[in-house]
């Protein structure tokens, strides 16, 4: 009995060593431990075995059946992995094949500029506002302490549909709406379209864009207003980047200043970009003119308030190194998709 | 205003370089735009005079000139100069000189022969031919004759030109500051150095009034625009040339010299700011002067022998007979200095700024004169500068000043009064300033404080208010001292409101979607909408704002439609050749309804989002699904699309508007094919329309979940055979209305024409799937459902049904 069951596991584990392949496995797990099985007929036999040999022989045979199905299972798994290597050869692909993307469109230069405004003016508490760019005269001038007389009004800047009514040539206008309608505090910035009656060159255009700025409460003060912008242009123009005031007029704010940002392009140390200067001339700002602000409903007594606005196109051209502004119009693609 | 360092000199002791003057008074307002130092690269340049002129053996174009140039020297100059004769007087460059732009003369050979300098032109000394009226761009720089005895000087002296000159840019607020005496003040406060004031006693010149001098009388008939007129009389005038140092100064900024009268009035007008006129007495009909409006069509003809028509908005001098000049604008040639003139009225007058500028721009005329008046001048400035005037008529031996002087002072200028209020200067400048320091720098500027009241000086006629206050003593304190705060007050939320938020969220969504944003001008022409085949009384004409004054026949129109400039930039981006063009547009239209703008109303403004395609994968179809995705994403609930076919634009069987009602949202389809042959574009154009106000005013407000049913799906095939005309939007409003609720979803999926069909006849094939929320459906129910659909199809499309 010994003997054949010996025999038995030598000559299974000689198949299991030659099988070739997962089904030559399966076959000899039929052979012999299938339900007709050579080893599974010897369990069926034991009942023609004395009592003490069946646990010897049960025991030896559970001994040989544990190793070959052990060793069918390693065939097995080795068979499996020799498939799944033949399969990965199979499916081998070139990475580096062109893709079948979507192509991806563009947001316009000045629309990024001023979508990188409004982020910065959002999370320091401001509003978007908004108004008419066909503007009455009195919003677009005479609420802005710039009377009848003032230079600015003259058709030579301003186009005009009627005697009283313009194309805004500022988005100043916005700001004496919003007082008129709003009890402070006020915060807003408000970027759009203004028209001045200026010939299209490299660096002029009778359409362009500003972002102005304004906020009113109790107690601003112009240190605030530096204050605000010198944020502004560290987070719009870079970390390094420093604000400088020079006196300046406007008929709407009253101290007024021009700001200089230290040049983003050099550092400061003088390039083609600042003429040499190390400053570029950002925008102009002030106190709003307590006329302006009796003039929108609002007691010059009880609060103040700053005011600033700038040209976007300007900062696009100087950021994005954009040397004529007619390639902002033109709208090629060519251009377009490079932002 | 340009000046030299030489002349503010007189005024305050400049103990800085140029630079940092520039940069200082940068710092404090008066902003200096250009530094001139004229000369100063040139070298060896000399005066010299042609004594002969040959032709060269060797050449056409140049000749062989001999030069004097002083001492004895003569030098044989080749030049190709076309303007010179024997006898002119001319800058030679000198072997070895140096010229701007880094050039250096050198003795050489021109076509075998010596050349031992060069002559130069206006151009070549580095000099402006507009401060040179009389020479020619493109020649030798004829000098004056009267330098044949300085043959050999250097040129720098002879032309004054060893100066440096600023160039400032002045605020409009500060007419004070287009003088010399003006700026030499902002100079002194902004050294910290005391202000000279060589003009200090110039009072001391004043004479009585006079109601007549020398027969001359003065009316205003017009005190409302001449708040001032001062005329004084000078006789036994000798016109002569200026004396040097005079001519020098008036070039420096920029005037040229003419004749010594002309020159005291300019020179005064640049020294204090106050612009000044001269007549020839004898040319004053009745030698009565008469300040008035001007008559309707009256004419002038000015020093610049230009005749002039006028109008009675304008303000003229006056004789008995005729206008002698447009106020504060330019004389009139009837009564210009001439060389034998004897008695000369002098004019130091202050009309009103905003009639001066109107009159200014009306007659085409902005001269130094109008620009100072148009920003306001004082009044007290007036006598000061015709006394000044008087002075330097006797300096120079130009004249002799007549006793006495005509007066007409009808506005006197009024004191200002301010009170000093330290705390609110200091609230709203940010900085803790002592009144004494606030004081200091105000006194320094000849602000007077007495008593804690704030008098402005006569000059300073910009300062009225408590904020312009604060304003000069920020400057002085220093506006780089300004500190950095910020806001101390209460929170604001901030952010953007619905509309923004769609926009941006679109705006989005196209980008990643393939499609590049445009932008463009606002405007557009007649032309623009005929070439989209808008004409005639189609709304977008009728309604299209109208500008007074455009820039040109381009941009007459406001835009009603930004289809015109979208067709044009995909016709720039074809002609660019590319391929694909996939572009929009977020911009306004203007549209001028029920004649608002005729009313004194503003014009509607909507947001207008404007797509426009060209490109092998484009179909009416791709451009739908966009559309529905940028509907969907704003949040429009339900829409319905209908055709339109009365949309000139759009292709009329390519075109449908999307509704909510009868509100039409949006509008897509292919371009007209006219349009496409007028912007030559030889390819399909797609176009959408999306009102972005109306899709803002339509979007769901809040979202809610929905629970997700449990019940199964009951799923029924379709498959009719119907006319070809009958759009399948019809199909479908059939199948929602008889589905009584029951229809979850009914899906287009098979769509075919065939011979056997027959001609004009297509298959159209729909899932439908039925389901509610609460409960499974029976096969009863969804039968009943099936069978009215399918009998109202048949009544009402004619459509057959296929087993």
């Amino acid at each position: 009995m010994k003997e054949q069951i010996e025999q038995i596991k030598k000559q299974a584990l000689e198949q299991i060593q030659n099988a070739q392949d997962a089904k030559a496995l399966d076959e000899a797990r039929i052979k012999y431990l299938g339900k007709k099985g050579e080893l599974t007929l010897i369990l069926r036999g034991m009942g023609a075995l004395t009592p003490e040999e069946r646990p010897v022989i049960g025991s030896l045979v559970n001994e040989v059946r544990d190793e070959l199905e052990a060793k069918i299972e390693e065939g097995e798994k080795h068979f499996a992995n020799l498939e799944i290597e033949k399969k990965l050869k199979e499916e081998n692909i070139d990475v580096t094949m062109p893709s079948t993307k979507n192509s991806l469109g563009s947001v316009h230069p000045i629309t990024q500029i001023i979508n990188d405004v409004k982020e910065i003016f959002i999370g320091m508490g401001y509003e978007i506002a908004d108004g008419p760019e066909v503007e009455l005269a009195t919003y677009n001038f005479d609420k802005l302490n710039t009377p009848p007389d003032h230079p600015a009004r003259d058709v030579q800047d301003t186009f005009y549909i009627t005697d009283d009514i313009v194309l805004r040539s500022q988005t100043s206008p916005v700001q004496a709406r919003v007082m008129e309608n709003t009890k402070p505090p006020i915060k807003i910035i408000c970027p759009g379209a203004v028209y001045r009656s200026d010939s299209v060159d490299a660096t002029h255009s009778p359409v362009f864009h500003q972002i102005e700025g304004l906020v009113i409460d109790k107690n601003i003060s112009m240190a605030d207003l530096k204050g605000t912008l010198a944020m502004f242009a560290k987070k719009c123009l870079g970390e390094k980047t420093l604000v400088r005031f020079r006196p300046h007029h406007f008929p709407f704010t009253e101290p007024s200043a021009e700001a200089d940002v230290s040049c983003f392009v050099c550092g400061g140390k003088g390039c083609r970009v600042c003429k040499g200067e190390g400053w570029i001339e950002l925008l102009g700002c002030g106190m709003v003119h307590p006329n302006v602000l009796k003039n929108c409903g609002i007691d010059p007594e009880e609060y103040s308030g700053f005011a600033f606005g700038f040209g976007v196109e300007r900062i696009a051209m100087a950021k994005f190194g954009i040397d004529d502004m007619r390639l902002l119009y033109e709208n090629d693609v060519r251009f377009l998709k490079q932002f | 205003m340009k000046a030299s360092i030489e002349w503010l000199n007189e005024y305050a002791d400049i103990n800085t370089g140029a630079k940092q003057l520039a940069d200082i008074l940068t710092m404090t307002g008066s902003k200096v735009e250009t530094i001139e130092s004229q000369g100063n690269d040139i070298e060896n340049v000399v005066v010299g005079k042609i004594l002969e002129i040959k032709p060269h053996v060797d050449s056409d174009h140049l000749v062989v000139t001999k030069v004097d140039v002083g001492g004895g020297e003569i030098l044989q100059i080749v030049t190709g100069a076309k303007n010179i004769k024997e006898g002119d007087i001319i800058p030679i460059a000198k072997d070895g000189s140096k010229l701007p732009g880094g050039i250096e003369i050198r003795t050489g050979k021109l076509r075998g022969v010596d050349s031992c300098g060069m002559m130069c032109s206006v151009g070549e000394l580095g000099l402006d031919i507009n401060s040179y009226p009389d020479q020619i761009e493109n020649g030798i720089m004829i000098l004056s004759s009267n330098l044949e005895k300085e043959l050999g000087k250097d040129i720098k002296e002879v032309l004054g030109l060893n100066e440096t000159v600023l160039d400032f840019e002045i605020t409009p607020n500060r007419p004070d500051c287009l003088s010399i005496e003006g700026l030499g003040r902002e100079v002194a406060v902004s050294l910290d150095v005391p202000f000279k004031d060589p003009r200090k006693n110039i009072d001391e010149m004043n004479v009585e009034n006079k109601e007549n001098i020398e027969g001359l009388t003065v009316d205003i008939t017009a005190p409302d625009l001449c708040y001032r007129y001062v005329a004084r009389v000078v006789k036994d005038v000798k016109i002569a040339p200026s004396p040097a140092w005079m001519a020098k100064r008036l070039n420096s900024c920029g005037v040229r010299a003419i004749n010594n009268i002309v020159d005291i009035t300019n020179y005064v007008m640049l020294e204090m700011g106050q612009p000044m006129h001269a007549f020839d007495i004898n040319s004053i009909e009745g030698k009565h002067i008469t300040v008035r409006r001007a008559k309707a069509q009256e004419k002038i003809i000015t020093l610049d022998d230009q005749e002039r028509t006028l109008n009675e908005n304008m303000l003229v001098i006056s004789d008995d007979k005729k206008a002698v000049a447009i106020a504060g604008v330019m004389g009139g040639q009837n009564s210009e200095i001439e060389e034998n003139t004897q008695t000369v009225v002098f004019e130091s007058a202050v009309f009103y700024g905003g009639s001066v500028r109107k009159t200014a721009k009306a007659v085409g005329l902005r001269t130094e004169s109008s620009s100072r008046y148009e920003k306001g001048l004082s009044p007290e400035n007036a006598l000061r500068a015709i006394n000044r005037a008087v002075e330097l008529v006797e300096q120079i031996g130009a004249g002799k000043a007549v006793e006495g002087k005509i007066d007409v002072y009808p506005a006197k200028q009024k004191e200002v009064k301010i009170p000093l209020q330290v705390e609110r200067i200091n609230l709203l400048l940010g900085t803790n300033l002592s009144k004494q320091e606030m004081i200091n720098i105000l006194e320094k500027l000849d602000i007077k404080v007495e008593n804690d009241i704030v008098i402005p000086p006569y000059f300073r006629q910009d300062i009225e208010s408590t904020a312009d206050v604060a304003e000069e003593v920020l400057r002085f304190y220093g506006y780089d001292k300004l500190g950095t705060t910020l806001i101390n007050a209460e929170t604001t939320l901030g952010g953007k409101n619905k509309e923004q938020k769609i926009a941006d969220s679109v705006s989005e969504f196209l980008v990643n979607s393939g499609l590049s944003e445009i932008c463009t001008y606002g405007f557009l022409s007649e032309k623009d909408l005929a070439k989209c085949n808008i004409t005639g009384d189609n709304p977008y004409l009728t309604q299209a704002v109208k500008i007074q004054n455009p820039l040109s026949e381009d941009y007459t129109l406001m835009k009603t439609t930004s289809i015109p400039s979208m067709m044009q930039m995909l016709a720039n981006n074809n002609n660019y050749k590319n391929q694909e063009v996939k572009l929009f547009d977020l911009s306004r239209v203007y549209q001028n309804k029920n004649n608002a703008i005729e009313n004194g109303n503003l014009p509607e403004e909507s947001n207008i989002l404007t797509i426009g395609m060209y490109g092998q994968k484009e179909n009416f179809y791709t451009l739908k699904g966009l559309v529905e995705n940028v509907l969907e994403l704003a949040g429009i609930p339900k829409l319905d699309v209908r055709k339109e076919q009365n949309n000139k634009m759009y292709h009329p069987g390519r075109c449908a508007n999307f509704n909510i009602g009868n509100d039409v949202i949006a509008t897509i389809g292919e371009a007209n094919p006219l349009l496409t042959k007028n912007y030559d574009i030889t390819q399909r154009v797609l176009i959408a329309e999306i009102n972005i106000d109306k899709i803002t005013k339509y979007a769901r407000k809040t979202k809610k979940y929905a629970p997700i049913t449990k019940f199964p799906a009951v799923e029924r095939d379709i498959s009719m055979v119907l006319n070809e005309e009958i759009e399948v939007g019809e199909i479908e409003k059939i199948i929602q209305k008889k589905s009584k609720k029951l229809l979850e979803e009914a899906k287009l999926f098979d769509i075919y024409r065939s011979d056997k069909l027959g001609e004009n006849k297509k298959s159209v094939a729909y899932s439908l799937k039925f389901r509610v929320p609460d409960r499974t459906l029976t096969d009863e129910e969804v039968n009943g459902v099936m069978k009215e659909i399918v009998s109202e199809l048949e009544k009402t499309l004619g459509a057959e049904l296929r087993k």
